[in-house]
């Protein structure tokens, strides 16, 4: 009896050991390993697509560092009311170091680019057709992350001499662990916009002209555009411009509100108009300029008569903005699953008026025409003669809060409020410039704090 | 493993045992207060291993060597006797014990004679746990066991409680202690969906609980290895006696009321107040018309109309967060068996209701031990408890939608917009849909009548064990258990709850999560006695524990009308996951115990521990302790110092682990959720650790007990040092990487300090006993290597040389007496090492410096014991000193008006006005944040003594209990959180917000519910 308890002993507890630490051997099962995760091409395809995800983030293209800015920006057209601190210090324009909205827009730059990174460090896996899609859209998306955070954490290229003057880290591979090699210096910020135009130029080149709502060849050369202006290479904006519109791809849309569609709160795709937009579905995908702009989100922003008398008494764009309980409201993002429309054709034809008007060139149509183009579907009627401040003014309007303002008020050298009366603070006050987040500078010590912090 | 086994065996069979001519005498134990037979003492002859135990009647028989010897007579809790025999028949009656020396403490795989341990471990036993009127048993402990910190993060239902044990071992892994019950390792895991925490603990009855043991130092907890640096709480159910059978009826019933509430402004002053803040900004701001814009937004928020002006409408709007809140409980038990099957049946119902609006509890438990003796060498037994608990829960402390909140309002807005006739807020005229803008913020009331939010759990806990006695002194066990908790939340927002959900049409939520978590002990025991002197103990064996967690959810928008709350009314299915995630744990463990002479004590332990959670590189662990003790008071040269009646010493040295991270912590991983617009993508989210391992606690524990005057005073002291290295710290990577941190073993942190118990017998009369107990608990903690970083959001930190979450902000220095501006120190490091002590009104100017400490510097507490004849009377006391709390709520609600329309608390009228005053409140000038941002100016102590519980119970004499044909019946009135002494000015001073609590986050105030005070009234009757 008791011999065989014995054996039974030994047996269980051998038998439950060997089988137990088996049992150590857990995987995950919503992740991947990550050296399994880029091995084919169809890999590298889902983790691009991850890219777009990851450059859309509530922090980035979301929509907040947009709101961020144009709180940072405005001088009198808005009023902040909401409850968010790090809101408040952007509309205060007293932005403490350690604001996390300012880290957390600096993080989810750097999580997209690493991202875009992985994609391009795996591109020689990708078969043949679809490689140079591939490296084109990663390139993009890299390109339009670096342009942002260059905007919003360093001097603007117009202050100052870009080639002496910081801009941020430039990193180009993907990250696998972490070693000194990773607290990267500051790039100067031309050097930085000389990798984005790379990034683009070859993206224009290797992207199709339809590519579904991921960036096309027409996207790149789009945001090229801006870059352009944003250094005041007007030749090189015009151009790219140019090169959208004459694509015939986009039209605008019929009336101005069907570029903001609102489908009783259900998503809505691109516009005809939407050369590149970021998609928010009831899945994914966010729109925080709905959170603090719309009644039915936040409505922490309201819109001041300041803004609204700027516009002519029949502009149809001001059918965009609502009086909810006494207060004015900014509808161009009500819907809550509305794609944020990161690049409207609307934007090309004024970079190319602009650019055409300072250059005293007509290329691929008169600046007054592209104008009038834009007055036309407002509702307004055409303009005769045109001055550059009614150019700029137009594009105010037309591209009223949708994340403008700040990199115009620098690109311009105007003062903040220079449309309503002035008095703001100047295009290159050091208050305009987000400061380094304190949490990268403590683990980073390379990286130098911009003035004024 | 298997060495260990055999050399066991071996050692069984060379022992020999030698035989004389024996005697016998038998007789019976009973209980000295009513003579009743006590079933299960043991009768051991004095310096030899025979030893028996009574019978249901109380009747034993034993038999002893040579012509006379010495009975040791002993049962739990009663005192032990001595007495000479010469053979025959004797009766023995035990005096109940006014001491613990005796009592047996369930340690991990086995129990011990406290007398005996060389460990630190604290018992709390069932008398002062049962009926607490509480939700969760860690509430019915709080200020009962010393150097044991329980904080409960607010005062809504079943919300999550922190538990430290001689303070914080990790940084960035867990906190809190390891939970067995029976053998089982419990589930902790916390499945909440709405961003506060709920406590998975709470499906426990606390009246099933017989004691709760706390293991504290290595020693004892050693054997729990890599979870254990935490402590390990272990309890254990209660379990039938042989003898008659039992039935008990528990009923008790009373009303709860928040401990506190706050002091806001009304009407008139706040009025006033926004007037004087917009005038202050437009002197300063001449550019906009603050005045005008104060008077059109009073006007907004006074429903539109002008009755703003004469102070018409003063609601008050904290008054509706709380609502009415009965709480009952019904308990029912049988229990009973004989010398083969003993049996504890129970069964609870428990309803509770919350303090404030929207919260109540309802839980019903049932629990069957059942043991069984099924032949000479085979003991089998079960345990099987079932819960099923109904939680109605309100928003986390960081939603518009919180009840607390609602003090967020402007008392000039009527409960009822007079214009709609419906809770303001509810109806827009012009929109017709609800309000966007009116009250100030969305009210929280119209969630009370148009959302719900419940959490639903089934739980099963049970084990199964099989005891084989293969020889004497050698014992087998073997126990298979389950944890398996079914979890199910669903929400519905209504539509009228537009404002704070940002959809339109009503929004949906349902979530199940399954957990199965089994866990198999199989161990050999072996005790025995040698050449009467040595006596051995030695416990060997392994264990399995393998968990997974099933989690699936869904959420839907766009619903027909409210009268439709399930997804599948939703027309936009939004939102739907499916995930899971699991750990196994495989360990060996082995204890030894050894007491020479009755005073000798010495104790080895160790586990070797492998997880599924550790780096490829690491993945087994060992955790060996050792302890030595040394009684004193069995020495001859002790005899004679006849006031000393115990005298103890002990000290340990021993490793433990920390294995409380992410299941899968130590890989590099991409994730499949980066989807758009209905494309999949991935993401990479983690980097690779593959030497990723647990954390290791080096402890050290020297301890004294004594008993003073035939043990009326007892003292138990013991000072210790735990150091933990190899911290599992999150640590922060530049976020150029694409990531933000990194979980790596790096760091070390210390605790050291100080705990007493102190149990004195004041007076013990035939009627009248009094006694008192008093715990305290000193810890200090510091981060000495955090590898050059500091972690933490918002103001807790985690920074080297200083405590765990030491709070960090610039230094406020009140109103610049000149300009009303909010100034603070620069604080800058000065050349000679001191700080620069000048003022700023340039926050960014202010260097950050730590401010305060969430860490008390002591905790205490203090039991009194009364009873006269049948009267009971036991009064607690519960004391936290020296801690710092962070008042978040403050930015918004003392922040001097200029933060925007939030209601104010009444201090804020005292504001800076003109040159010349001196005060800590700042002017008031609307929108111009002036002194918001975070500062000193939020911190507050934290320190309190509370009257935890004071009991009033009377026993009926047994003249009328034996008229009524009932055995037992007790009458009570209890209290719970009576009465709270303490300087904070918020609600409540034990407070954690609870969207945020971590464990570096501590001690922070957001708008979180005060406590609970509870006064009940109960009944016990026992047939």
């Amino acid at each position: 009896m008791k011999k065989s308890i014995y054996k039974l002993l030994f047996f269980t507890l051998v038998v439950s050991t060997v089988g137990c630490n088996k049992r150590l051997d857990v995987t995950p099962a919503q992740s991947i390993d990550q050296a399994d995760a880029l091995k084919t091409s169809a890999d590298v395809q889902v983790a691009l697509v991850g890219s777009y995800t990851q450059l859309g983030a509530l922090n980035f293209y979301g929509g907040r560092m947009f709101v961020m800015s144009e709180l940072l920006a405005d001088h009198n057209e808005l009023i902040w009311s909401g409850t968010f601190q790090q809101l408040t210090q952007m509309y205060n324009k007293a932005v403490p170091v350690n604001s996390t909205f300012v880290s957390n827009t600096w993080l989810a730059g750097y999580t997209a680019i690493n991202t875009a990174n992985n994609v391009l460090s795996a591109i020689g896996v990708v078969d043949a057709a679809n490689k140079n899609k591939y490296e084109g859209e990663a390139k993009f998306l890299r390109a339009a992350a670096y342009f942002e955070l260059v905007k919003l954490y360093a001097k603007d290229w117009s202050n100052g001499n870009p080639a002496n003057n910081d801009g941020v880290p430039l990193v180009l591979t993907p990250t696998r662990e972490i070693t000194e090699a990773d607290k990267v210096p500051r790039a100067k910020v031309s050097a930085v916009y000389t990798q984005i135009i790379a990034d683009l130029v070859d993206a224009e080149a290797k992207l199709p002209s339809a590519n579904g709502f991921f960036a096309t060849k027409n996207a790149a050369a789009a945001l090229l555009a801006r870059v352009y202006l944003q250094k005041r290479d007007y030749a090189n904006a015009r151009d790219a411009a140019n090169r959208v519109i004459t694509s015939n791809r986009y039209t605008l849309a019929g009336t101005y509100a069907e570029a903001f569609p609102y489908n009783g709160g259900n998503p809505f795709g691109n516009t005809s108009e939407d050369i590149f937009a970021m998609q928010v579905t009831t899945n994914s995908g966010v729109n925080d300029f709905q959170t603090f702009f719309s009644a039915d989100g936040r409505g922490d922003i309201t819109i001041a008569n300041e803004h609204l008398s700027l516009y002519e008494a029949n502009d149809e764009r001001l059918d965009m903005f609502y009086v909810s309980g006494g207060s004015v409201y900014n509808g161009k993002n009500d819907n809550v699953y509305g794609n944020v429309h990161t690049i409207r054709l609307a934007e090309m034809y004024l970079i190319r008026a602009e650019a055409n008007f300072r250059l005293v060139t007509v290329v691929g149509a008169t600046p007054l025409s592209d104008i009038n183009r834009i007055r036309n579907r407002a509702g307004l009627g055409s303009k005769l003669t045109l001055t550059l401040d009614e150019i700029l003014l137009e594009r105010k309007l037309e591209l009223a809060f949708e994340g403008f303002n700040l990199s115009d008020i620098k690109r311009l050298g105007i003062v903040t409020g220079y449309f309503t009366g002035g008095g703001g603070l100047a295009a290159t006050s050091t208050k305009l410039v987000l400061p380094i987040p304190e949490r990268e500078r403590r683990v980073n010590p390379n990286l130098t704090q911009n003035d004024g912090y | 493993m298997r060495k260990l086994l055999g050399l066991t065996l071996s050692f069984l069979l060379l022992v020999s045992q030698m035989w004389a001519q024996t005697k016998e005498v038998s007789g019976k134990v009973t209980d000295a207060k009513d003579g009743s037979p006590l079933v299960g003492a043991t009768i051991k002859v004095k310096g030899s291993s025979r030893a028996t135990t009574t019978a249901t009647d109380g009747s034993f028989k034993i038999s002893f060597t040579g012509n006379s010897a010495i009975l040791q007579v002993s049962s739990v809790g009663f005192e032990q006797k001595e007495i000479a025999v010469t053979g025959g028949e004797i009766s023995v009656s035990l005096e109940v014990s006014t001491t613990s020396l005796n009592e047996v403490f369930v340690v991990g795989y086995g129990t011990k004679i406290k007398r005996d341990i060389t460990g630190s471990v604290t018992k709390v036993g069932a008398k002062e746990l049962n009926n607490t009127p509480v939700t969760s048993f860690e509430s019915a402990l709080q200020g009962r066991a010393a150097g044991v910190q329980i904080t409960q993060q607010n005062g809504k239902l079943g919300q999550g409680i922190n538990i430290r044990i001689r303070g914080s071992a990790s940084v960035s892994a867990g906190n809190e202690p390891l939970y067995v019950v029976d053998g089982i390792p419990l589930i902790t895991t916390n499945l909440s969906s709405n961003g506060a925490q709920t406590n998975p603990l709470t499906d426990i009855n606390t009246n099933d609980i017989e004691s709760i043991e706390i293991l504290k130092d290595a020693s004892a907890a050693a054997i729990y290895g890599s979870r254990a640096s935490n402590g390990v709480v272990l309890i254990t159910t209660k379990r039938g006696k042989a003898g008659k059978s039992k039935i008990e009826f528990g009923y008790m019933t009373g009303l709860q009321t928040p401990t506190n509430k706050m002091e806001f402004m009304n009407a008139q002053e706040y009025v006033e107040y926004t007037r004087l803040a917009a005038a202050a900004a437009k002197r300063i701001d001449p550019s906009f018309d603050y005045v005008a814009f104060n008077e059109g937004r009073l006007q907004r928020y006074s429903a539109g109309n002008t009755d703003y002006q004469t102070y018409k409408v003063n609601t008050d709007w904290q008054e509706e967060a709380f609502q009415r809140a009965p709480i009952s409980q019904y308990d029912l038990n049988f229990s009973g068996g004989n010398d083969r099957t003993t049996f504890y049946m129970g069964g609870q119902f428990l309803d509770q209701t919350g303090i404030i609006v929207r919260n109540s509890f309802k839980r019903y438990n049932g629990r069957i031990n059942v043991d069984q003796k099924l032949n000479s060498w085979l003991n089998v037994g079960m345990n099987m408890s079932f819960a099923r608990s109904q939680n109605n829960r309100v928003s986390n402390d960081n939603a518009f939608s919180t009840p607390l909140q609602i003090v967020a309002l402007s008392p000039i807005t009527p409960l009822i917009d007079p214009r709609t006739g419906l809770t303001s807020g509810a109806l827009d005229l012009a929109t017709g849909r609800p309000n966007t803008n009116f009250p100030v913020y969305y009210n929280p009331i119209l969630s009370v009548e148009n959302a719900k939010y419940t959490t639903l759990t089934n739980r099963t806990l049970g084990n199964f064990y099989g005891n084989v006695t293969i020889a004497k002194g050698l014992v087998f066990r073997s126990e298979f258990g389950i944890d398996q908790l079914n979890q199910n939340e669903e929400s519905y927002n209504g539509k009228l709850t537009a404002r704070n959900l940002g959809v339109p049409s009503g929004a949906g939520f349902n979530s199940t999560d399954q957990i199965l978590n089994y866990n198999t002990n199989n161990f050999l025991r072996y005790f025995n006695t040698f050449n009467e002197k040595h006596d051995v103990d030695v416990v060997a064996g392994m264990s399995f524990q393998e968990y997974k967690l099933t989690s699936n959810s869904a959420s839907g928008e766009q619903f027909p009308s409210d009268a439709f709350k399930k997804i599948a009314s939703a027309a936009s299915k939004t939102d739907a996951q499916s995930s899971e995630t699991q750990f196994a744990f495989l360990s060996y463990f082995a204890r030894a115990n050894y007491k020479f002479n009755d005073r000798y004590l010495l104790a080895l332990s160790g586990r070797y521990d492998g997880s599924s959670r550790f780096g490829a590189n690491n993945r087994y662990g060992f955790f060996p302790a050792a302890s030595v003790g040394w009684i004193l008071s069995e020495e001859n040269f002790m005899q004679s110092i006849k006031w000393v009646s115990f005298l103890k010493l002990k000290a340990s040295y021993g490793l433990t682990g920390n294995a409380e991270i992410g299941n899968f912590a130590s890989r590099g991983l991409f994730s499949g959720d980066a989807g758009y617009g209905a494309i999949p993508g991935t993401r990479p989210t983690q980097l690779a650790n593959p030497n990723l391992k647990w954390e290791t606690t080096a402890s050290t524990d020297i301890g004294i007990e004594t008993g003073l005057f035939n043990n009326r005073l007892v003292i138990e002291a013991d000072v210790y040092l735990r150091n933990t290295k190899d911290l599992l710290l999150s640590v922060e990577v530049p976020g150029t990487s694409g990531f933000a941190s990194q979980i790596q073993n790096k760091g070390k942190l210390e605790n050291k300090g100080i705990e007493f118990t102190i149990t004195s017998e004041n007076f013990v009369t035939k009627n009248f006993k009094w006694s008192t107990s008093v715990n305290f608990g000193l810890n200090r903690n510091k981060i000495t290597d955090l590898a050059g970083q500091e972690l933490g959001t918002g103001q807790n930190r985690a920074r080297e040389g200083q405590p765990l979450g030491v709070f960090v902000a610039r230094e406020f220095a009140g109103a610049d007496p000149a300009t009303g501006d909010a100034i603070y120190y620069v604080n800058t490091l000065k050349a000679d090492g001191t700080r620069d002590r000048t003022t700023t009104n340039d926050y960014n100017a202010a260097e950050e410096v730590v401010i305060g400490n969430p860490n008390p510097k002591f905790i205490y507490g203090m039991r009194n014991t009364l009873s006269y004849k049948g009267l009971d009377l036991e009064v607690l006391l519960q004391g936290v000193y020296g801690n710092n709390l962070y008042y978040g709520g403050g930015q918004y609600m003392s922040a001097s008006g200029s933060n925007g329309y939030d209601n104010q608390t009444r201090d804020q009228l005292n504001s800076w006005k003109k040159a010349g005053d001196i005060t800590n409140v700042p002017e008031a000038r609307l929108f111009l944040a002036n002194g918001v941002d975070p500062s000193s100016r939020y911190i507050a102590d934290g320190s309190f003594l509370r009257v935890k519980s004071v009991t009033l119970g009377y026993n009926l004499p047994q003249s009328i209990t034996s008229k009524i044909k009932i055995e037992r019946a007790r009458v009570y009135f209890r209290a719970q959180n009576l009465f709270t002494f303490t300087k904070y000015g918020g609600w409540d001073p034990e407070v954690n917000a609870d969207y945020q609590v971590s464990n570096i986050n501590q001690g922070v105030d957001f708008y979180s519910a005060p406590q609970i005070k509870a006064i009940v009234f109960g009944i016990n009757i026992g047939l």
